[in-house]
């Protein structure tokens, strides 16, 4: 193999998602030079409805409201709704990367096939960080390149968990998982069973109960229904007031669910189970419409799969539904193709990673974007980016500083943001994190553990 | 290694809970542009204007001027200014809204550019340098960064009456004396004050109240006027220090250095600096 191309003191960003965007224009403003290696021709990922990793479906529309999901220094236009359409957010991301100029360091049709460490020179310090070589193909060419670090960012919303119930080869009927799902042309005329109640699986639920000839959804537990709009404000809008405030977990968990209570009522009136948990302690599922299509009996809200027979599908409880058509919504599984497990460190389905970002060994490579908030998401990237940024400014500035900072990251790396709550069910909520919590960790990080003693001696000073 | 424009002695404002659970109300907004004939390779410059004024008031001289000499210039009307909408909401205005104001006409622009802003302008440019990485700040003739006490007591000792009348919530009325030189003829000063609409009254409260901003994620330029009525010199001075730099004061201009007979001295002086410090980039 021909020796890698040097790429000096660059940084490759692997995806060019709303992940990869912020990480790019971050690394940028704190001086460094970026590769944003993209698979794709066109930027989005996720949000680029139609493209091979893009899991998002015609109708689909943010569930966290603008204030709460965008970058902070580049807000959604005025003229976009309180929730989104994603074209608009496709088009959020296309004005965000031509203003800071990004199309420069962007290279489409760039696959990254491989990301491994270079080994160390004998003799090196213990401190010295290894160059990492990525092999990427580009129009039909393989070749390897040499950086100084790279920033992983290819989503964590694209590789389906499907999972296998008994019988299920010999259903006559269709399965299909919720990746696949584009519009409810699929659905029409159909008998349908949607398994699964996160965020997807109630808005594919409610698509059924609209187009459907009947919609059934099997859900493992009970789950508490947000809504979109509460007192006339996004819900989110209203709920952060009460996170602001720092009242006791407790007390909001009570609030919340009070307020739910109001328009829900008693659950098992409507079929539906009882939730066996907390508010909170599930990922939130933001849904204004799935009750009334219950309501109206469109949807049937049915029990978990115990095993599937030719045409129908029999469930825990005993009974069983007739349906031609089950679309999994289960989730996602997180996958790094190009990095060896034992280099990313993978445990339990993830990567063991402090803050969700910086890797306990290796302080040169980092993950973002591999979290499930309980709100937007950009606007965490966004932080989680400038960590980044300032870590490596850091170990340039005040190497010793930096060094702290390694082994804060070695001694914390198990502690989670979840603001004081014990999630149910934990593979679902593998990188859960609580906004409010996560953000005044990250907002430490950048503000104290990142910057150079002298700088904060003097601030000390000052205050 | 690109060119670093935020430093790590910046501290980054992470958490505003305020803005996620009260975000500024959506609003139509007025933004004028002036281009060059040729185009160049110069950022663009965003103008921001003061107290009652609108974007009309840079489109007189300084941004056909600057656009002659190869800049992009814009200017954007705040809320309940010019032409933008949201007069009817003025009295429940803050400043933070003039800040997501000036956030979003940047987002029109097709790439970071220079802030210019004026007296309160020159505040709500402070605040979004905070947090945006603009490519340069022009403070002209700024709202102090620690207080607004040296306006008020310039303005009561001058105009006792409309302050009170400010105080109790209504507009601050501008006349010729506070804003231009004798230099500026009757009918064209008597033109531009005409032009002058409301304030918000929270807004001009704000304006009085202590604060300061984060220091800057680009360099700024500070200019000031010698004979200013309504923002005392010291405060520029202290202004410019505090972003670590010197104010560079011109000598028998007022207020609103824009507007002014003398117009094109500062302007020389504001495009020459841009020139060193952000022109010859790309
Ligand atoms: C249906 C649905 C609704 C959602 N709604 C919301 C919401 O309302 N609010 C919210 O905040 N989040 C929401 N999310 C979460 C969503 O995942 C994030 O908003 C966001 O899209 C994640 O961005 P990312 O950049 O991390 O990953 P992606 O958007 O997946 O981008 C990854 C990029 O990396 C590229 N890539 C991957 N592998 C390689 C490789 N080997 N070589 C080169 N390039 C590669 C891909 O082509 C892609 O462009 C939703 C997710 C789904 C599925």
């Amino acid at each position: 193999m021909s020796e890698p191309i040097d790429r000096g003191t660059a940084i490759a960003v692997i995806g060019a998602g709303s992940s990869g965007l912020p990480a790019a224009k971050n690394l940028r403003e704190y001086g460094f030079e970026v590769d944003v290696l993209e698979r794709e021709d066109d930027l989005g990922g996720n949000w680029n409805f139609g493209k091979p990793n893009s899991r998002v479906y015609r109708s689909t529309h943010m569930i966290s409201s603008k204030p709460f999901t965008q970058y902070p220094d580049f807000p959604m236009p005025d003229g976009f709704p309180d929730y989104p359409h994603h074209a608009q957010v496709l088009e959020y991301f296309r004005r965000y990367a031509r203003h800071f100029g990004l199309h420069e360091v962007i290279e489409f049709g760039t696959s990254v096939e491989r990301v491994e460490p270079v080994p160390l020179a004998g003799g090196s310090g213990a401190d010295e960080s290894p160059r990492w070589d990525v092999t990427v193909t580009k129009d039909g060419r393989t070749e390897t390149r040499r950086y100084a670090g790279v920033v992983v960012a290819n989503g964590h919303n694209w590789f389906p968990k499907t999972p296998s119930y008994p019988g299920q080869e010999d259903f006559a009927g269709e399965i299909i998982h919720s990746a696949d799902y584009k519009d409810p042309g699929v659905l029409r005329g159909r008998r349908v069973l949607v398994v699964g109640a996160g965020n997807t699986g109630c808005d594919i639920a409610v698509e059924g109960a609209q187009h459907a000839e009947h919609t059934y959804h099997s859900t493992r537990r009970g789950y508490w229904y947000n809504q979109k709009y509460v007192f006339g404000k996004p819900a989110d809008q209203v709920s952060d007031v009460f996170f602001g405030l720092n009242l006791p977990t407790r007390f909001i968990q009570w609030a919340f669910e009070k307020t739910v209570r109001m328009t829900v009522g008693d659950f098992a009136r409507h079929g539906l189970k009882e939730p066996d948990h907390r508010m909170l302690e599930t990922h939130p599922i933001v849904n204004q419409t799935l009750l009334y299509y219950v309501g109206h009996g469109e949807i049937t809200p049915v029990d978990d799969i115990e095993h599937f027979e030719r045409d129908r599908v029999v469930l825990t409880d005993g009974r069983a539904v007739e349906v031609d058509l089950v679309v999994f919504c289960t989730g996602y599984l997180i996958r790094f193709p190009f990095l060896d497990e034992d280099v990313i460190g993978m445990q339990d389905g993830r990567p063991e990673l402090y803050r969700h970002v910086f890797h306990p060994v290796h302080d040169n490579l980092f993950v973002i974007g591999l979290i499930q908030p309980d709100s937007g998401q950009f606007k965490l990237v966004h932080w989680q980016t400038v960590a980044v940024a300032r870590y490596l400014a850091l170990k340039d500035r005040d190497p010793v500083r930096a060094r702290e900072f390694r082994e804060q990251v070695r001694r914390h790396v198990h502690e989670r943001s979840l603001g004081g709550i014990e999630m149910v069910d934990s593979t679902r909520h593998l990188v859960e994190v609580e906004h409010v919590d996560y953000l005044r960790a990250l907002a430490r990080l950048i503000n104290e553990d990142l910057s150079p003693r002298d700088v904060l001696t003097t601030a000390g000073a000052a205050r | 290694m690109t060119r670093p424009t935020t430093r790590l002695e910046q501290p980054e404002p992470v958490l505003t809970p305020i803005e996620w659970s009260f975000p500024a109300p959506p609003v139509e907004r007025e933004l004028l542009e002036v281009l060059p004939e040729q185009p160049t390779g110069k950022p663009p410059i965003l103008f921001v204007h003061g107290l009652s004024h609108g974007a009309w008031c840079w489109r007189e001289h300084w941004m056909p001027a600057a656009a002659a000499d190869g800049w992009r210039t814009y200017a954007v009307s705040l809320r309940g200014h010019g032409a933008s909408a949201g007069r009817e909401h003025l009295d429940r205005t803050l400043l933070r809204h003039y800040v997501h104001d000036v956030l979003q006409a940047i987002t029109e622009l097709p790439e970071p550019p220079v802030l210019v802003g004026h007296s309160m302008g020159g505040l709500v440019v402070q605040h979004v340098l905070e947090r945006y990485a603009a490519r340069a700040g022009v403070l002209v003739a700024p709202a102090s960064a620690f207080h607004g006490l040296g306006s008020l007591g310039l303005l009561l000792r001058h105009r006792p009456r409309q302050v009170l009348r400010a105080l109790a919530g209504r507009t601050l009325e501008l006349d010729r004396e506070l804003l231009f030189s004798d230099d500026l003829d009757e009918a064209t000063a008597q033109r531009y004050v005409d032009r002058l609409g409301p304030e918000g009254a929270l807004v001009q409260h704000q304006l009085v109240l202590p604060r300061r901003p984060r220091p800057s994620k680009a360099p700024v330029l500070v200019i000031g006027a010698g004979d200013d009525r309504m923002v005392p010199v010291i405060d520029v001075v202290r202004t410019a220090r505090h972003y670590g730099t010197r104010a560079h004061v011109f000598r028998g201009m007022a207020h609103d250095m824009m507007l002014e007979p003398d117009w094109k001295a500062p302007l020389e002086l504001v495009l020459r600096w841009l020139e060193d410090t952000v022109g010859r980039d790309r």
